[in-house]
């Protein structure tokens, strides 16, 4: 099921709640909140620890009726790729549930990922079957599936691809490692010569994807993807001349076959017309001039 | 003594049908229980849009005549039952009209005379039927192809006829209807005639989808397949008839109907048909280009884009699965003007949708044109008429329309299907 919208219109909500406030991503959430004019709470790991067993009746007590819950929470991969990451995240998929049968939200937003998909598919969109092969992966997808099992709100699930953007804390494969390394040590580390390609999604727009399927009260699954992809090796290319510096982009041996992913956009097209994506070369200056500082 | 043909069922198959073996010299009685649809066809109003119908029947004359009444078709030898037979938006045929028309047919024919199902049923159908003998029940393979059915009426490759028995001779007064089209005439069991008209559809699907799927594949990799496909046509495998033209997918209803009873019998008896399945994704891929084209490629606050065409081929009036009609439904944040030679556009489909009088009005300020379906009128369009009167330069043109070189020299951002796609960069 792709996206379908509650609201013909725009319409503002009563209060935004964005799970995972702390991120990259939620804080950017909770400003784009406030630049929109609507109220929003935003609960970090500090807030709320996701994982305790009373967690959800903790959530419960913190939100009220009609709220919106954006759900961003999630142990990364660079937190840990074991088991025992992957049943802590669950957990927090369970705490949010019960959370839901409690207190009657306006509209549940949970912020999945494109690793739910496998690289078997050349285009991939909603219909694509979602076969994760990694436990990040699988821990989408469960999360997906207890969600719409589980809890008692008007479900849509953002499936994004790669977010890239000035404040990322992490420092996955990507733009924002590119962009330190070049700025710190004048040189790029590829794998291989860096020929898989991937889609990248520049915060804000993955921002206002999120806002607008709030304000359209949409329910179902969407790709936020932009239906462009680049090799790694463009993107070092890109920040390298973006660095203002003589930035030295070096290949390495290759241990693993490239893998490609790309994105048939249209449902997004068709849900969100006239949505312009900013484009790769723009966003990776904005990230690079902001990490330079 | 030449037989009579009767003809139960006046829309489209049905008419043209009738019109072709009356146009064999044949006496036709041309049935329908729609007695404001009789009268309309006795005053030569056509209810479809078909190249040649319009001649074909004046030049008929008296051997084709038009009766909402039963009992005329007891003149008959030989009876078709040829009603269009409605689909659902998941490809079902609806038989419910066409089972309760043979059943009015049998009642009223004589009982010597042979019936021909028409209509396309689904495998099985026929032999279940149980309302006659199964020697004067047949099933004929139809190949009505929108825009072109006179012609294929009247000059059929071959004819396709199901029987209970094909080891049986046919029977002698059908026979003789048949050989009036001077084509081989190829008799066999029920199910396989059934099967066949399916398997024809099959094999266009899949040259149409091999064509689309190639020729995404030129926009990206600078190939063109305008000059890819002459040569494959060239191969005696494949044929100078071959379906090659890239296109925006399945329309019209009927292949897509075929396509879901082959996926729902797979389903039911266990065979594997995963490719039937990447044939439709790929077909609701396509059909999506001119969206995706335009979004790419228009920016700027509330755009205008002018539709050119809205049928889902030329030479008809139907607009079943277009997608030119999907594209308007789809532009909810643009304002649009569209120009149809046959069909109005319906403010339905979109709210701020304007039908403009001529094709170039449609144009006129637009920050965008799309050439949705291939009407031959849209061929004489001049590409620096179009960047006269637009605002914007961008011109999705799938079929190629307009000519590429007269495009580029108007400074029109020409996209078209299976070339070069203008700015891009992989």
């Amino acid at each position: 099921m792709t996206l379908s919208h509650a609201h013909g219109d725009p319409v503002k909500p009563a209060r935004v709640v964005v799970l995972g406030a702390g991120g990259f991503l939620g804080r950017r959430m909770l400003t784009a909140c406030a630049a929109a004019g609507a109220e929003a709470a935003g609960l970090g790991s500090r807030d709320l620890d996701l994982t305790d067993p009373e967690a959800g009746a903790q959530l419960a007590r913190l939100l009220r009726p009609r709220d919106v819950l954006v759900f961003l929470a999630a142990l990364t991969p660079d937190k840990g790729r074991d088991s025992a990451t992957l049943m802590r995240n669950l957990a927090m998929g369970r705490a949010v549930c019960e959370a839901t049968r409690t207190v009657e939200l306006a509209q549940l937003i949970y912020a999945s990922s494109d690793a739910v998909y496998s690289f078997a598919t050349a285009l991939i969109n909603e219909e694509t079957p979602a076969i994760p092969t990694d436990l990040y992966g699988a821990m989408h997808r469960t999360r997906e599936l207890m969600l719409a099992a589980e809890a008692k709100a008007p479900l849509a699930v953002l499936r994004l691809t790669a977010v890239y953007g000035a404040d990322d804390t992490h420092n996955s494969y990507g733009p924002n490692r590119f962009a330190r390394q070049a700025l710190k040590d004048g040189r790029i580390a590829l794998f291989g010569n860096g020929e898989e390609t991937r889609d990248h999604l520049y915060v804000d727009d993955a921002v206002d994807l999120i806002l607008k399927t709030i304000m359209r009260g949409s329910i179902g699954v969407l790709n936020l993807v932009t239906g462009r992809s680049e090799s790694f090796r463009a993107v070092a290319d890109l920040v390298a001349a973006q660095s203002g510096r003589n930035v030295e982009v070096v290949p390495s041996a290759r241990q693993h076959p490239a893998t490609h992913r790309h994105f048939d956009v249209t449902n997004l097209i068709r849900a969100f017309p006239g949505m312009c994506f900013k484009p790769l070369a723009d966003g990776l200056a904005a990230t690079v001039g902001a990490i330079r500082g | 003594m030449k037989p009579t043909v009767g003809f139960a069922g006046m829309t489209h198959l049905g008419l043209v049908s009738a019109a072709a073996v009356a146009g064999q010299g044949l006496k036709v009685v041309c049935f329908d229980s729609d007695q404001a649809l009789v009268d309309r066809l006795a005053r030569q109003q056509w209810p479809v849009l078909e190249p040649g119908l319009d001649e074909l029947i004046r030049s008929n004359g008296a051997r084709q005549h038009f009766t909402a009444a039963t009992g005329d078709l007891a003149a008959c030898d030989v009876i078709y039952v040829a009603p269009d037979v409605p689909t659902d938006d998941q490809g079902r045929s609806d038989v419910t009209d066409l089972t309760a028309l043979i059943h009015d047919a049998v009642a009223a024919m004589n009982r010597e005379a042979v019936m021909v199902v028409l209509s396309q049923v689904p495998p099985g159908y026929t032999r279940t039927l149980g309302v006659l003998p199964p020697e004067r029940l047949y099933y004929q393979v139809e190949t009505l192809v929108f825009g072109q059915a006179v012609e294929r009426a009247m000059k059929p490759e071959r004819t396709i006829v199901g029987c209970a028995d094909p080891a049986r001779p046919l029977d002698p007064r059908l026979r003789a209807v048949l050989a009036a089209f001077g084509c081989p005439i190829l008799p066999m069991r029920y199910e396989s005639a059934e099967l066949a008209k399916i398997s024809i559809n099959c094999c266009l699907v899949a040259s149409i989808a091999v064509a689309n799927t190639l020729a995404e594949l030129c926009e990206r990799i600078g190939a063109d397949w305008s000059e890819i496909a002459p040569a494959l046509k060239l191969d005696r495998r494949i044929g100078p008839h071959a379906y090659l033209a890239p296109g925006l997918g399945i329309a019209g209803g009927n292949l897509e109907r075929d396509l879901a009873t082959v996926q729902r019998f797979a389903d039911s008896r266990g065979t594997e048909a995963g490719i039937v399945a990447a044939w439709l994704r790929n077909s609701r891929y396509r059909r999506d280009w001119p969206l995706r084209q335009l979004q790419e490629r228009v920016r700027g606050a509330d755009p205008v884009i002018g539709v050119l065409g809205v049928t889902y081929k030329e030479n008809t009036h139907s607009t079943k699965n277009s997608p030119a009609v999907a594209l308007i439904k789809a532009l909810t944040g643009y304002r649009l003007a569209s120009f149809d030679p046959v069909v109005r556009a319906s403010t339905e489909w979109h709210p701020r949708l304007t039908v403009a009088d001529d094709p170039l009005a449609a144009c006129d300020s637009a920050d965008a044109v799309a050439i949705m379906t291939p009407w031959p009128l849209f061929r004489t369009l001049e590409p620096a008429d179009l960047a006269r009167r637009m605002r914007g330069r961008v011109v999705i043109d799938p079929f190629a329309m307009l000519d590429r070189a007269a495009a580029a020299a108007a400074g029109l951002e020409h996209v078209v299907l299976g070339a070069p796609l203008p700015g891009d960069q992989q």
